[in-house]
């Protein structure tokens, strides 16, 4: 007999479907508020400045090299380790106290009495700052009406609507949690999120085929069991896929490194969230959408 | 069931076997090199032996009939090695460039390795932008100066407006004047290089340069000083080096393999020139002249010497940094100290000729001039005539290094200014690579695990294609010579983790089928045939993202998106086409009653 983590289910997923959004708008509602109190904390990428990744030949303390800066008339850098203690990584605003042709040896000045490597230098613009912000923005406008236009066309103008409420859904509580938890939002957690949208799609695409199919199928029967049945159908494959997308995520925060680190947690959250919203949201959306209504309808009218 | 056709076994066939080609040049350890030419006067292989190991061994060196190559482990010991070679003043010519022990093979059918980002390689990527703001002043101090004469040709009087940022205004003090003027004006036919707007009431005719002039101007600037910084990279020595236009403003500038980018950045954003003055008076004269109002302070200069010590120069510079045809580094031969060997051009050889006959016995000053900072490096007496060729002493011998460098590579048209720079260290470079790597292994381990405990003989089906995706991955990664990022990697390691989805998709719906009481061959060839819409719609709205991602354009998002998109087509034929031919060949001619999954 072959392996099954869930198999024949019976779910009443449509039942649950106030509770579901319920929770689901509690927790946007919150995004929205971290979002307006405290917003994103823009990685330097979005925001401009300085990231600098220093090895040293001994283990250092971040008190004496925060000294080292305000004896350099710098205040407050944002200074932490890195793996161990012989590796930090600076944040530093523009200054006027070194600009981007100077900064290496405003670094030498501050680590004079240090040996050190310079693992990485990040420098950003405030111009190509703020041109990247615009550029994301609009990455993730087209993206989503381009994709709005396909299902239209590949099934019907409202489960389009329906696919995209599940993906703005799935969006706006990653980016919420990084509002929440003040988790670096820089360019790869941008890529997440178009990763994110693309995966939340497949997802809600695959219940939506099924719903479509069932639908054809199952005329005479009310849209709450055809969308229950469809999510209950694909619910092993739904499950097992985010599994396998969970394992490399979680294997690339492991390994990957800083460089990928937030890319991986927005990755993972994009995903679990997704994994929810093509069970409880999809569907239900297209309930709240009546998309199903006129199958119904037109069976009454045969009968 | 009709049996799966032989040309898809042979298009998989196909596939699979240009992908391993393709993708073995990646297989193969390639070193950082460097190759010395051998000549007749050249240094001896014993002598090159210990100039370069001075501070690095080479992994190995190989001396073939006219060149010697000397293989290194890092990029950073390859450089070390060169900077050795270039302090000894070799005659002999050298190079970088990065040894494979690949069999020709590969080469004859172009197939390459993949080509690594910085971040995986280590190494410096510079985003200059032309300062428009200094391109508008240049413009606006042009229009002024052309206007001027246009005016006083026709003998009409006006009085100009203060130079603002973004315009100038000329004021005439009647009617008639302010309808000559602007008629002229009109006449010269200027509006494809001026933006004209006329204020009549308070007769005033205001002009600024129009926005194509300065399109124009920033066009140019960028294309001319692309070539200086090409100039300019090629000198810092590094292995390909990329200086490559950026939208209409920028140019990106890549050093694979530096490790400091300081050098670098004083040497590509520098508009540092000479200048060379003769001396006039001294100090107290001119401290003298300035309360007298004497000639003396018109037609010189205060400076100031590296000692710290005033001198003064006069005004008119005799050569400029423009006048310079070459320049390089070596030693005076009696001091020994660094010296910078200048070759004039012929116009600013006859005018040195004319300067240093007429001022025999008098001093002569060497200026160095960056943006405002104006330094003299040298002061000497001239002892002889000369013209063409002479040296500089005073520096350094890297400060002299690289002022021969900026010398022979020509001054930018238009300041530039870093607008991005993104540095990462060999070592760090190499980490990323063990880091990527390590991730996709425990990622394809995890999976494959999965896929065989839970669907069994179709588990091992779907990791076969998985690996075989990779494969096509890496092996259009390399034919098309996209760049791979660490960004890229993950790409990878996420195309892993989905494309099973594919075969999840599949496999459940034969399960399905086989639930309904279906034989075996009918389960597989509905289930292929009914999950084929799905997957490929879901794929194809994936698809669509990871190309609005594209557009975003920038280093670490774009190696993402490309990884990704190529994973997508490819998955979409190994986990469909390649999984169905391998399923058919394990079930097409059994009898069974049951599969594996």
């Amino acid at each position: 007999m072959s392996l099954r983590i869930i198999s024949n289910t019976n779910f009443n997923f449509l039942e649950q479907k106030r509770k579901a959004l319920l929770i689901s708008g509690l927790i946007i509602l919150l995004s929205f508020f971290s979002f307006l109190t405290q917003g994103l904390n823009y990685g330097i990428d979005f925001s401009s400045g300085y990231i600098v990744q220093l090895e040293f030949n001994k283990d250092v303390k971040i008190e004496r090299i925060k000294e080292s800066f305000t004896e350099n008339s710098v205040d407050n850098p944002i200074i932490q380790y890195y793996g161990n203690q012989k590796e930090v990584i600076i944040k530093l605003q523009e200054s006027n106290t070194y600009d981007q042709n100077n900064i290496n040896n405003f670094l030498s000045t501050v680590f004079k009495n240090y040996d050190y490597k310079i693992q990485k230098l990040d420098f950003v613009g405030s111009q190509i700052g703020s041109e990247l912000r615009t550029k994301g923005e609009w990455a993730m406008l087209v993206a989503i009406i381009s994709i709005l236009v396909y299902i239209g066309f590949r099934f019907e103008f409202l489960y389009g609507i329906g696919a995209i409420l599940a993906l703005i859904h799935d969006v706006l509580i990653t980016v919420g949690i990084f509002s929440l938890l003040q988790l670096q939002f820089d360019l790869s957690v941008l890529s997440a999120l178009l990763a994110v949208i693309g995966y939340s799609l497949n997802d809600t695409i695959v219940v939506y085929d099924r719903i479509r199919e069932n639908a054809n199928l199952m005329h005479a029967d009310n849209p709450e069991n055809i969308l229950n049945k469809s999510i209950n159908q694909t619910l092993s494959r739904t499950l097992i896929t985010s599994l396998t997308t969970l394992f490399v995520l979680f294997s690339l925060l492991l390994f990957g490194g800083i460089a990928v680190e937030y890319f991986s947690i927005a990755m993972i959250i994009g995903v679990l969230v997704g994994t929810f919203s093509s069970i409880y949201i999809a569907g239900a959306s297209l309930f709240f959408l009546k998309v199903l209504e006129k199958n119904e309808e037109n069976q009454q009218l045969l009968d | 069931m009709s049996a799966y056709p032989k040309w898809k076994y042979i298009l998989v066939l196909l596939v699979l076997s240009l992908s391993i080609v393709y993708s073995m040049p990646n297989f193969y350890t390639s070193y950082p090199s460097i190759e010395i030419q051998k000549s007749q006067n050249s240094t001896n292989i014993s002598e090159l032996n210990k100039i370069i190991s001075t501070n690095v061994i080479p992994v190995s060196s190989e001396e073939k009939t006219d060149k010697v190559i000397y293989r290194f482990s890092s990029i950073d010991d390859q450089l070390k090695a060169y900077n050795n070679l270039e302090t000894a003043n070799l005659a002999n010519e050298f190079t970088l460039f990065t040894d494979r022990e690949l069999p020709e093979f590969f080469e004859t059918i172009n197939a390459n390795p993949t080509f690594l980002g910085l971040d995986l390689k280590g190494g410096v990527h510079f985003l200059l932008q032309v300062d428009e703001d200094n391109i508008k002043k240049n413009l606006l101090r042009e229009n002024e100066a052309d206007i001027k004469k246009l005016l006083i040709k026709d003998r009409i009087r006006f009085s100009l407006s203060e130079r603002k940022d973004k315009n100038f205004s000329l004021i005439f003090n009647d009617n008639d004047a302010y309808t000559r003027a602007f008629e002229l004006i009109e006449n010269a036919n200027l509006s494809g290089d001026y933006e004209i707007s006329s204020e009549e009431s308070n007769l005033q005719i205001k002009l600024a340069p129009s926005q194509k002039a300065i399109d124009y101007d920033v066009k140019s600037s960028v294309t001319k000083n692309m070539t200086i910084l090409r100039n300019r990279v090629n000198e810092i020595g590094v292995s390909q080096p990329i200086v490559q236009r950026q939208g209409k403003n920028r140019i990106i500038v890549q050093l694979p393999g530096l490790q400091d980018s300081t050098r670098a950045k004083n040497i590509l954003g520098s508009t540092a020139t000479l200048e060379f003055r003769l001396t006039k008076g001294t100090p107290e004269d001119w401290y003298a002249s300035k309360l007298s109002g004497s000639p003396l302070i018109s037609s010189s200069k205060l400076y100031k010497q590296s000692n710290g010590d005033p001198v003064l120069l006069s005004r008119k510079v005799i050569v400029s940094g423009g006048e310079i045809r070459n320049a390089n580094t070596g030693f005076d031969s009696t001091t020994n100290s660094p010296a910078v060997f200048v070759r004039l051009t012929d116009y600013g050889a006859s005018n040195m000729l004319n300067t240093t006959q007429s001022n025999i016995g008098k001093r002569m000053a060497v200026v160095f001039v960056e943006k405002d900072n104006e330094k003299v490096i040298n002061i000497a007496v001239i002892r002889e005539a000369f013209s063409q060729s002479f040296q500089i002493t005073g520096l350094d011998i890297n400060e002299a290094k690289d002022l021969a460098i900026l010398l022979r590579s020509g001054a930018l048209q238009a300041p530039m200014e870093i607008v991005e720079e993104r540095t990462v260290g060999p070592s760090l470079g190499k980490d990323n690579i063990v880091s990527g790597q390590n991730s996709m292994y425990l990622g394809m381990f995890l999976v494959a695990i999965f896929m065989f405990f839970y669907y069994r003989t179709f588990g091992v089906v779907a990791v076969v294609a998985l690996l075989a995706n990779i494969l096509i991955i890496i092996s259009l990664l390399s034919i098309f010579q996209a760049t791979l990022t660490l960004s890229g990697i993950a790409g990878i390691v996420l195309t892993v983790g989905m494309a099973v989805d594919a075969n999840v998709l599949i496999f459940e719906r034969i399960r399905e089928e086989i639930a309904n009481g279906n034989t075996p061959n009918t389960s597989i060839y509905s289930g292929y045939k009914k999950a084929f819409s799905t997957i490929s719609d879901a794929n194809i709205t994936t698809l669509i993202a990871a190309i609005c991602l594209l557009t975003i354009g920038t280093g670490a998002v774009k190696g993402f998106a490309v990884t990704l998109v190529i994973g997508i087509l490819s998955s979409m034929f190994t986990s469909i086409v390649g999984t169905r031919a391998l399923v058919s060949l394990i079930y097409e001619n059994k009898k069974s009653e049951r599969l594996s999954i």
